[in-house]
């Protein structure tokens, strides 16, 4: 392995540890602050933002697949049930070619 | 100590069908990072080092694609972004425990362990920084094998996302999503972060930045939201 090689692994792993301490220090702030609400809130929102970025571009049968597994998982509110069903509906509309 | 280990357990056995999925994006991404020269132990010391998945595929690409290892690591790094978002919003989970757990605890902190822990605390307030914990290992432990047995293997994967792989992962989170809803006034604040998300990538922003933007226009939309309610008679 180059020293090339070396660096990124070390740089890299640097930042992501920079970046994770930022937001044990930043959460620590806000928890004791009068923005404490915005730790309540913020974890939907970005598992939503998750969300959207995974469907955006994404043809017509994914769409509808996340269709399907948000009713289950509004039915349900169980990940594996969701997964399964989301994906054999993906599945299922790709195979029919839609 | 005993609730420690079931909490772990109960995370570890959770967590088992997403880290299924992450093996497989492992693999191929261990094969990549063959390509541009790293040996099985340098990939899974990057993958147990760094854990961030999304970040080392972008920054193999970027060295793969330019040869110079600084803007290779701006591009990873940058792309963890949304980190600051997520070990923020762990205040709650991770309060009362000592620094050098708190530090293994967002080591080990991946989008799929992190949104799971919140997702089943909302449903279950007993479920906290053991579940989390539990749940992290095994995803840092799967993805730092997968990923070194990727470059030893080199096998050449099926297309992964015509199996549905990919989607397997949108739905989990639109479950989790699901599992964080609390109630009809937040709406508002999510359709303004998908949409913001929506726009920012349309626009030709890199998906991670797309995310943190959609987070922050969800947060001012909360904001405006507090604020015109305590400001009505």
């Amino acid at each position: 392995m180059s020293g090339a090689h070396w660096a990124m692994i070390g740089l890299l792993a640097l930042g992501a540890a920079a970046i994770r301490v930022a937001g044990l220090v930043a959460g620590g702030r806000i928890r004791s602050s009068r923005h404490a609400w915005m730790l309540e809130d913020l974890p939907g929102l970005i598992v939503v933002s998750l969300v959207a970025s995974s469907l955006i571009g994404q043809p017509l049968p994914t769409w509808l697949a996340a269709g399907v597994a948000l009713v289950i998982a509004v039915v349900t509110n169980h990940v594996i049930a969701t997964m399964a069903a989301g994906v054999l509906a993906f599945a299922g509309l790709t195979w029919l070619g839609l | 100590m005993r609730g420690m280990t079931h909490g772990m357990l109960r995370g570890a056995v959770s967590i088992l069908p997403l880290a299924f999925g992450a093996a497989l994006y492992g693999f191929a991404f261990g094969l990549l990072a063959a390509q541009v020269g790293f040996p099985w132990w340098g990939v899974g010391l990057m993958s147990a080092s760094v854990h961030a998945g999304s970040s080392q595929i972008v920054a193999v690409e970027q060295l793969a694609a330019t040869g110079t290892v600084l803007g290779a690591v701006l591009a990873g790094v940058a792309l963890n972004l949304r980190y600051v978002g997520i070990v923020a919003s762990l205040a709650d989970v991770l309060d009362g425990l000592p620094l050098r757990v708190r530090l293994i605890a967002i080591h080990i902190t991946g989008d799929e362990n992190w949104a799971l822990t919140m997702a089943e605390r909302a449903k279950s307030p007993d479920v906290g920084a053991a579940f989390l914990m539990g749940s992290g290992l095994v995803m840092i432990s799967v993805w730092t094998a997968s990923t070194a047995l990727g470059a030893v293997i080199g096998a050449v994967l099926p297309d992964l996302e015509r199996f549905g792989l990919g989607f397997a992962f949108t739905a989990a989170f639109i479950a989790m999503a699901r599992g964080l809803w609390r109630g009809r006034s937040r709406a508002l604040p999510w359709a303004v972060a998908a949409g913001a998300t929506i726009a920012a990538i349309s626009l030709g922003a890199p998906r991670a930045y797309g995310i943190v933007a959609g987070a922050l226009c969800g947060l001012v939309a909360i904001s405006l939201m507090r604020r015109t309610r305590a400001a009505a008679p």
